[in-house]
Parts: structure tokens; sequence; C-alpha cells
């Protein structure tokens, strides 16, 4: 006769309910593991993705990803122009926040060189990348669009030509691709009104210089801002080049930064990421230990409502292994199926979830391992078991 | 042979300025087919006599002695407790002492098996000895709703589950109505006679004691023989 088994037949709901309430908050845990490693595979996909042999920046400027930088479009002739450079690329990103379909949304642009530049896009499931020079767009499903669709971004409309899925910048928002000089202009153009107003003040300013009026109409495509610049560009190195030879020459006689993809990477992991991650790395662990706890209190409550049950069976002579197995049991049940209902809801619904969600197995497994051994501090609801004595089953006789 | 035979039994509560002597000098026998009541006021001992025949609480010195074989001798003779208890001895004490989540069925069952029976075997013995007792309907329930002598009955099952050459009932009746109490006592009676157990009742009232063989009183932890009958 199983004790064990015969005890939660009994008392079936409230085993059930339990085991539902441990269930989510292992639930909790393991999706917070996800979120962990979700926001740093997030951080550093993109670096990883386009990984260039080396990325040239704007000097002192901390790269593309982690601070905006600024080049002349035209640098990358410069770089390319430099020994041991087999291609460079004018590769631009930002991040915006615009109307999408019926919402606001927030996503980084990445304006590249389509007709076969470096840092064009990846996980690419459905229609194609950009063919033409303007007006197409690769978004991310995260967006929400559909292939085909008409999507206003500025002055002018974009169709989306391609899907990624899984294509996000490293605060997880989603990516759009668009031709480096599409990006360019989504991220500088005006409607006519606010270039009039923008043409107004420069004139004003001129003239308060003392240009007359003539002179300062003259002059006003002189002043007007750049809009041909990119953040970066990306370089892949000829055969058996040097990347440290090559970085000297171009910081040294183009006074750029250069960042190889591993130095890209650590920027982002130890400024952008590293407070979050530490956050997170946190949250973690107190759930950890909270649900450690609280397995733990439950399998002790669990055993001393049997108190009497167990100084009974002491009584009739039941033997320790009789005794253990009852606790034993129904701590392994709670945890194991409390695993299984929070692992289920888990991989069940994290494909909807806002944030990526990534999911180390042997964490997972280490997770399972410390609730599992956690609730070890079975080792109270055990003592107490043993500690019952058979006379506490007389009850004042 | 006696059954039980119990010598200079003594037994001290802790120690020092603060031991209490719970027993002392205790000398008795019980015959198989015997039925035997303790009678003695709260606080007497009677309890704490049952507790170290059943080698629950270890004496302090003395003798225990079970169909012949010295139990304890001044301390322990090396002999396993639980086993021990298993193999020899009932026990009825005061309501609620059935598992409950058991069913009565499962609470006579699970004595038996804790003595080795597969589960059929010991499933079928616990009905018998339901209808033996007059419970075989309630065959099923759950401790909670048996009423208090339906409870103990069951309890008297599960002592004679292993057939016992000895059953230890503490205060039976203290929990039941006049009427319930002697039903359980005639019950108790009829044990003795026709399955030849050796029964030990312990009770402080006086009134339920007729046609018990032997009546033994305690007083401050010391045995008076009152009336062999
Ligand atoms: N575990 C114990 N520790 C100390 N004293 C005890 C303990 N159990 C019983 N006693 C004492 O032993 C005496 C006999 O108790 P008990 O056998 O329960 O009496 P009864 O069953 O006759 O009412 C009482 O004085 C009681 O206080
Ligand atoms: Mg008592």
């Amino acid at each position: 006769m199983d004790l064990a088994v015969k005890d939660v037949e009994r008392h079936l709901g409230k085993f059930a309910a339990t085991i539902v309430g441990v269930g989510a908050l292992l639930a909790i845990v393991l999706i917070m593991n996800g979120i962990y490693r979700g926001n740093i595979g997030d951080g550093v996909w993109l670096i990883d993705h386009i990984h260039p042999d080396l990325g040239v920046v704007e000097r002192d400027r901390g790269g593309p990803f982690n601070e905006q930088s600024r080049l002349p479009e035209d640098a990358y002739k410069s770089v390319a122009a430099t020994p041991g450079v087999a291609e460079a690329s004018p590769f631009i990103t930002y991040a915006v926040q615009r109307q999408v379909g019926n919402s606001s949304q927030q996503f980084t642009v990445i304006g590249y060189n389509v007709f076969g530049g470096l840092g064009g896009p990846g996980r690419l499931v459905a229609g194609r990348a950009i063919e033409r020079a303007h007006y197409e767009m690769v978004a991310d499903e995260k967006l929400g669009l559909a292939l085909g669709q008409e999507v206003r971004l500025g002055v002018h409309d974009y169709t989306v030509v391609g899907l990624t899925k899984g294509a996000v910048d490293s605060g997880g928002n989603p990516l759009v691709y668009l031709s480096l000089a599409d990006a360019q202009e989504v991220l500088y153009q005006q409607d006519n009104r606010a270039i009039e107003a923008q043409c107004a003040a420069s004139l004003k300013t001129l003239e308060k210089a003392g240009y007359l009026p003539a002179q300062a109409k003259k002059l006003l495509p002189l002043v007007a801002p750049a809009t041909d610049t990119v953040s970066a560009v990306l370089v892949r190195l000829a055969p058996g080049a040097d990347a440290r030879q090559v970085t000297r020459r171009i910081e040294d006689w183009l006074y750029y930064n250069v960042y190889a993809t591993a130095q890209e990477r650590d920027l982002m992991l130890q400024g952008r990421l590293r407070k979050m991650t530490a956050i997170l790395g946190l949250f973690r662990s107190l759930l950890v230990v909270v649900s450690i706890v609280i397995i733990a209190l439950l399998v002790y409550v669990l055993t001393i409502e049997k108190i009497r049950a167990i100084a009974t069976l002491k009584l009739m002579g039941a033997s320790n292994w009789v005794i253990v197995r009852l606790i034993l049991e129904q701590s392994l049940v709670l945890t194991v199926a409390s695993f299984a209902f929070a692992y289920a809801a888990v991989h069940l619904t994290y494909e909807s979830f806002p944030r990526t969600l990534v999911f180390v197995p042997t964490e997972t497994l280490l997770t399972f391992v410390a609730m599992f051994v956690g609730g070890g501090a079975r080792e109270p609801a055990r003592h107490l078991a043993r500690a019952a004595h058979p006379a506490l089953a007389r009850l004042g006789g | 042979m006696a059954i039980v035979k119990v010598e200079r039994l003594k037994k001290v509560f802790g120690g020092g300025e603060l031991a209490v002597t719970a027993l002392e000098d205790i000398d008795f026998s019980v015959e198989a087919g015997e039925l035997m009541a303790l009678l003695g006021p709260s606080g007497s001992g009677k309890s704490t006599l049952l507790l170290c025949i059943s080698l629950i609480l270890e004496p302090t010195a003395g003798v225990i002695a079970m169909n012949g074989r010295e139990v304890y001798h001044d301390g322990r003779t090396g002999i396993d407790g639980r086993r021990f208890r298993r193999e020899n001895i009932g026990f009825v004490f005061q309501a609620q002492n059935l598992i409950p989540f058991l069913t009565a069925t499962d609470n006579i069952a699970l004595a038996v098996t804790l003595n080795g029976a597969r589960d059929t075997a010991a499933q079928k013995r616990a009905r018998e000895l339901l209808d033996y007792l007059e419970v075989g309907h309630r065959a099923d329930a759950l401790p909670a709703l048996l009423s208090g002598g339906e409870q103990q009955r069951v309890a008297i099952g599960r002592a004679l589950a292993n057939e016992p050459p000895l059953v230890l009932v503490d205060e039976p009746t203290s929990a039941l109505d006049a009427e319930r109490g002697m039903k359980v006592m005639a019950l108790l009676k009829r044990v003795a006679k026709e399955r030849r157990s050796a029964v030990i009742v312990v009770t402080h009232n006086g009134r339920m004691i007729a046609g018990f063989d032997s009546v033994y009183r305690l007083r401050d932890g010391r045995l008076a023989n009152d009336a062999k009958a």
C-alpha cells in the first residue's frame, strides 16, 4: 500500500492547487532565466550578425551601437583605399519611434549598401533582401507588417519585401533595413514647411552676422546641415592582412576609431548591458532562493499535517522507510509536477512574450536540480518525521 | 505460560531534582485469553506502563518477558522495538488514532501489510475483521466520517490485524457515552475470549470493568492487585 498515493488521492484538489501555485512560481523563475539570457542574446545579436573584421567609427566614439557616431559618407572610399582592406561599406544605424500601422513603435533603422555591401539583413524568413536602390524595406516580423505592405516613414512610402524573425537591436527592438540613401532620408528629410522654417532661421543668422540678404541667400546651401553622414564603415580585410596593422593605419592616417567585432561586443557587454544583466541576475537568484524556500516550507507543512499519522505509524511498528517514503514521494511529486507544469506553460507561451526569451538547457536543468535538492531543505521535514515520538499518537491518554 | 510477565518494573522521567518516578516495583503477568483491567486516577502511571511494556518508552529498570522471552532486562536485550510491536502487540488508544487519509479497510490493511502480507490478502483480512466487529458496512469510509464508536471498532480491528498475542487498550471509552463505552468493552471481552489474546484495558472508570478476569489498581506508580476474579 502506497501511503503517499493514498494521501494525495484524498486531497487531490489541494494537491493540484499547490502544484499549480508552485508551478506558476517556477514558471516565473524559468521566464527570468529566459529574460536574462535573452537580454544578453539580443544585446549582442546585431554585432555578432554583422560581424565585420573591423568597424570604423568617428574618432573617440564607442562604436556605432553604443553611442552615436557620424562619418562623412565617402569616408568608406578612403578606408577602402587603405592597404589590407578588401572591402569597405558605409553603414548607418539609428533608433526611432514612428507610427507603423496603427501604433507608434520603437525600432532601429539600418541603412546599408544594398548592392553587395556589408551589414545586410539576417534571419530572413519570408520574401527577399532589398534589391532596388529606393523604397524597399525589410522589417522584423515583430513590427507586425506583412509582405507587400506599404509603410510611410518620413515623406515616402516603403514596400515590405522581406521579413526577418528575431532581428533586433541591443534593446530587443525590431530592425528595419533600408538602402543607405533611404535610411539617410528617413533620418534627415523634412517636409516643405520644416525646410522653409530651417531656411528662414539660417537666413536670420547670416543677416545677424552682417551679410546682406542677397549674400545670405547665396550662402544658404553652405550652412545647411549635412544629410549624407553614416554611422560607421564596415571593413572586410584582405586575406592575410594584419588587423592590427590596418587598424593602426586607419586610426593614424584617417583619424577615426576602429574596433574589431570582439571589442565591439565587449563594449556592449561592459557598457549598455552591464547594469541590466546585473539587475536581472540578482532577480534571478532571488527568485530561485524564494522558490526553494517555498518548496521546502510546503514540504515541511505537508509533514506537520501528518505528524500524528507518523507517530501512529511508529506506534504500529512501521519502519522508518515507510515513513520517509510517505514524505519523500510527496515532495518529489510536488517538485517534479510543478516543474513540469512550469516548463510546459513557459514553452507553450514564450513565443508571444514581448521580449526575446532564450533558454539554455543546462540552466533549465540546473534550476530543476536546485528546486529538487533545495526542497533537500526537505531535511527539516525529515528531521521532524524522525523526531515524532510514537507516544505523541495517544493524545493525552 | 504467561503472555506478558513484568517484574519490578521502574520508570523515572527526567533526572536530578526534577526526576518524576512514574512507576515503581511493578509486578504482574497476563495469560492468553485473559482480560485485565488497569484502574487508577489520572497521572497514576497507567499510560506509562503500557508504553513501557511495548518498548515505546524505555523503562528505567526491571524485566519484561513476552511469551517467556525477555525483551527487557535492566536494559534492552537487543530487540528491534518496531518489529517487536508489529508482531506482538496491538494498540487501541483514545479516538482519533486512525490514519486520517485511509479508509477503515485501509487502516486495518496497512497494519497487515506492515507485517509483510500482500495487499490483496491484507484487504481480505481487513474486511473480515470489520465484519467481525460489526462495522463491515463502513468499510470504505474515512475516519472523519465515522462515529466515535465506529472509529473505536476500526481501531480494535487494526489492533487485531496481525493476531497479536497481546492487545493494549488505553482509555478506549473516554470519548464515548456510557452505552457505546459498554459496547466497546463487551467487544474487547469477546476478543479475549474468542481470539485468545491477552487484553490489558486501562480505564479510570470503575463501572466499565464488569466481567474482567483481573483488576489492578495503580496509585502513584505502585500497583495493587485489586480482586483477582
Ligand atoms: N514524558 C514525560 N516526561 C515527564 N513526566 C511524564 C512524562 N509522561 C508522563 N509523565 C508523568 O508520569 C506520571 C504518569 O503519567 P501517565 O502515565 O500519563 O498517567 P495516566 O495515564 O495514569 O494518566 C504523571 O505524573 C506524568 O506527569
Ligand atoms: Mg493516560
